[in-house]
């Protein structure tokens, strides 16, 4: 008899995903991902200037703003035919980079790593042994016996004061946690440690962008911050930047692999088929051509073979979404029609549309982008791939999974940092030679249409924007967690997370920690910035089994 | 001010395309543009971000966080809950989405740099998408929750000034982006 299992975080206001799986014989057989929160930010920009589109886009999420305010300045960079001096390019790819950095390492450790260590189990730990362990490993620091035991007395502080916290309501001793206890006492204390460090990465956005959160430093032609092309602002930037890629090869790298090596059978589990990357960081102005991480699509896993990108085949379905009629449409022609029935899995049952690529679903992100880049042969990327497989004794059909999605954010996070130093140098060189230009004087047309395609952390990002009367006419956005998240289209194929999740295996569906681990791993965002305190309430995540 | 005196920050939080949600928001705002702060006073639009203000978070003595509150009472009534009280009831949830503001403060804990906190705000009446404006009854309150606000950084040790203000015909302040009231004609 096959079991209902529906995961809804029922967030103070509106719930943002919900997760559906029908389990059979301990494994999930079908699913079904709803968003529940509705997004039209379109609506809100109709008949403004261009130029102020990004400030609004920025606000649309609550975690990448300022990978929404880059897409849409890129988008209106191209409806206004400009393109923007060198120092303005490099300036947004180390910004972008910053963002990289910043964003996998709090996903890793704070969004995803609980998912696969066992907190309660490492007060188990005998630090000794745990400390032996870390050395072997990697150089990290803050990794002597003493560390692991204070690490250990703060946890056990939380757990006697009946208070976790942070750690209550995991599923702690569940079967599926399968780390030695000093193993996940050396994740935990990283856990602890990536907090520290995710405070100071997260400065480097404040440097070139004024702010943060919301920089402000962006403009259609380029950016604004030519003050801070100074020695003193780069070796601040440079020097938290090598404070951040010390933890990423120190810690971050040696944990990925450390925690993998217990979990070598989540390499069948979670895969899906189909992958696109739009590239993300230009070299020069040449676009795609010169893009860091390549442009590409990738079918049936064929890694022998990523197909050049054709934005005109991308669509977006609704007829299992909450808008009228159930055509296809592509983005530049894109509608935004609410109309919302009732939560059927059967018929409509999510706010988000169905994009597809050449009418197939496509999954994006770490794993698409390191996939299109191993195809292409990108050396750094070819590299890294090699060494964690080799290091880990799994085969390349191993990457399509959970865990192979997990590890392309870790090589991908190195990858991108190592390439940051050659654009500071580049920026830095440039400046040396009297070159401070930053941004490219424009002409806004009386009509035209604008597309930005942009790799984001969580994956392939497109604005689409028409202008009409200088004014801004119509605006689309299509996000990488709608690519992901996103429901069956009208061939009624399923979206990349509801293919992921067939097959995963579900130990006790009461508590289903396998389920979150292949959601956790595609790095979901759609909440999108609703934010109200509802002080009764502590009612925020069930399980209905149905 | 000495060095010995408190880091106070004040950190507006909220969503400014959602109407009242982003009352925190349009407070800083208005705090930024009316008064001259002590320099052991930081403003900040912190908007939804949760984990990128821990660095902020647990830097400073003492937090003022402005947000909408809803406690199912009437729109506009001003609040003021203390973190203490909050934490206690919201625990970790594995949460599919970001973390919030209750957990960045659990994380300056965990890190054994938890600043003390209040949270002050107002009900509010209407959080749907999409708009740049405070509905009616929040505006009509926001003065009166500004006017709490500065009495909680004076007593944590915070002085002002108040600025010169360019203001429009009716009395509002127009140096900012985002105006907090008056409405947009292009606002849905």
């Amino acid at each position: 008899m096959a079991e209902r299992i529906v995961v809804d975080p029922i967030t103070r206001i509106e719930g943002h995903l919900r997760i559906e799986v029908e389990v059979a014989n301990g494994k999930v057989t079908n699913a079904w991902s709803s968003s529940t929160l509705f997004r039209g930010l379109e609506i809100i920009l109709k008949g403004r200037d261009p130029r102020d589109a990004w400030l609004f886009t920025q606000r649309a999420c609550g975690v990448c703003t300022y990978v929404h305010g880059l897409a849409s300045i890129r988008c209106v960079d191209n409806a206004v035919g400009v393109t923007i001096p060198d120092n303005a390019r490099l300036i947004r790819n180390l910004l972008m980079g910053a963002q990289f950095l910043h964003d996998h390492i709090v996903h890793f450790y704070h969004l995803h790593a609980l998912d696969w260590v066992d907190v309660v189990s490492a007060l188990k730990a005998d630090p000794v042994k745990a400390s032996k362990i870390a050395n072997d490993v990697s150089p990290a620091p803050k990794s002597g016996p003493s560390d692991f035991k204070a690490v250990q007395a703060r946890l056990q502080k939380f757990v006697d004061s009946g208070q976790l916290g942070l750690f209550a309501n995991g599923y702690w001793g569940h079967p599926a946690y399968k780390l030695p206890p000093e193993v996940n006492l050396i994740a935990a204390a990283h856990y602890l440690e990536a907090l520290r460090q995710q405070a100071r990465t997260a400065r480097m956005h404040a440097i070139f962008g004024a702010k943060n959160p919301h920089l402000q430093t962006l403009v259609v032609g380029g950016v604004s911050c030519a003050a801070d092309l100074n020695a003193d602002r780069i070796s601040e930037f440079l020097y938290l930047w090598k404070e951040t890629m010390d933890f990423v090869n120190n810690v971050y790298i040696p944990d990925l692999l450390a925690i993998a090596g217990f979990y070598k059978d989540w390499g069948s589990i979670g895969g899906t088929t189909n992958f696109l990357c739009y590239g993300e960081f230009p070299q020069s102005a040449k676009e795609p051509e010169s893009l860091f991480f390549p442009r590409g699509a990738i079918f049936k896993r064929n890694l022998a073979k990523a197909e050049a990108v054709d934005p005109a085949k991308i669509t977006e379905h609704v007829k299992h979404s909450w808008y009228e009629g159930d055509g296809a449409l592509n983005p530049a022609q894109g509608e935004t029609k609410p109309k919302y029935t009732k939560l059927d899995t059967a018929d409509r049952y999510s706010w988000m549309k169905a994009p597809r690529y050449n009418g197939e679903p496509m999954e994006v992100g770490p794993l698409a982008r390191v996939l299109v880049a191993y195809a292409k042969g990108h050396e750094p990327t070819k590299k890294a791939v090699d060494g964690v497989l080799k290091q880990l004794g799994i085969p390349a059909e191993a990457l399509f999974s959970t865990l192979g999605r997990t590890a392309a954010r870790a090589v991908e996070t190195k990858i991108i940092g190592e390439a940051m130093e050659g654009w500071i140098m580049q920026l830095v060189e440039n400046l040396k030679k009297g070159d401070t230009k930053t941004f490219e004087p424009y002409q806004m047309p009386e009509s035209g249409q604008g597309m930005g395609l942009n790799d984001v952390p969580r994956g392939a990002l497109g604005h689409w924007i028409e202008i009409k009367g200088k004014k801004i006419a119509n605006y689309q956005l299509v996000v990488p967690s709608t690519w992901n998240l996103g429901p069956r289209c009208a061939a009624n194929k399923p979206g990349p997370v509801e293919e992921a999740l067939i097959g995963t295996p579900v130990a006790d569906p009461k508590r289903p920690v396998e389920i979150l681990r292949t959601v956790h791993s595609f790095d979901p965002c759609i909440a999108c910035g609703v934010h109200v305190i509802d002080p009764e309430s502590n009612q925020v995540y069930k399980f209905k089994v149905v | 001010m000495g060095l010995a005196s408190p880091k106070i920050l004040v950190l507006g939080v909220g969503n400014v395309l959602l109407k009242d949600e982003g009352l925190g928001v349009h407070l800083v705002r208005r705090l930024e543009a009316s008064y001259a702060f002590s320099e052991n006073v930081e403003l900040m639009d912190g908007g939804t971000l949760g984990l990128r203000l821990l660095d902020p978070i647990s830097q400073a003595d003492h937090v003022i966080v402005i947000d909408a509150i809803q406690k199912g009472e009437a729109p506009g009534t001003v609040h003021r809950i203390s973190a203490e009280d909050l934490s206690k009831k919201v625990t970790f949830k594995n949460s599919i989405h970001q973390l919030d503001l209750v957990e960045t403060l659990a994380y300056a804990e965990v890190l054994g740099q938890r600043p003390s906190c209040i949270i002050m705000g107002m009900e509010p009446l209407d959080i749907e998408p999409w708009g740049i404006t405070l509905t009616a009854p929040v505006a009509a309150n926001l003065k009166q929750l500004e006017t709490l606000v500065l009495e909680e950084i004076q007593k944590a040790g915070g002085s002002w000034l108040p600025r010169f203000l360019e203001v429009n015909q009716k009395g509002e302040v127009t140096d900012y982006v985002f105006g907090d009231s008056g409405g947009d004609p292009r606002d849905p």
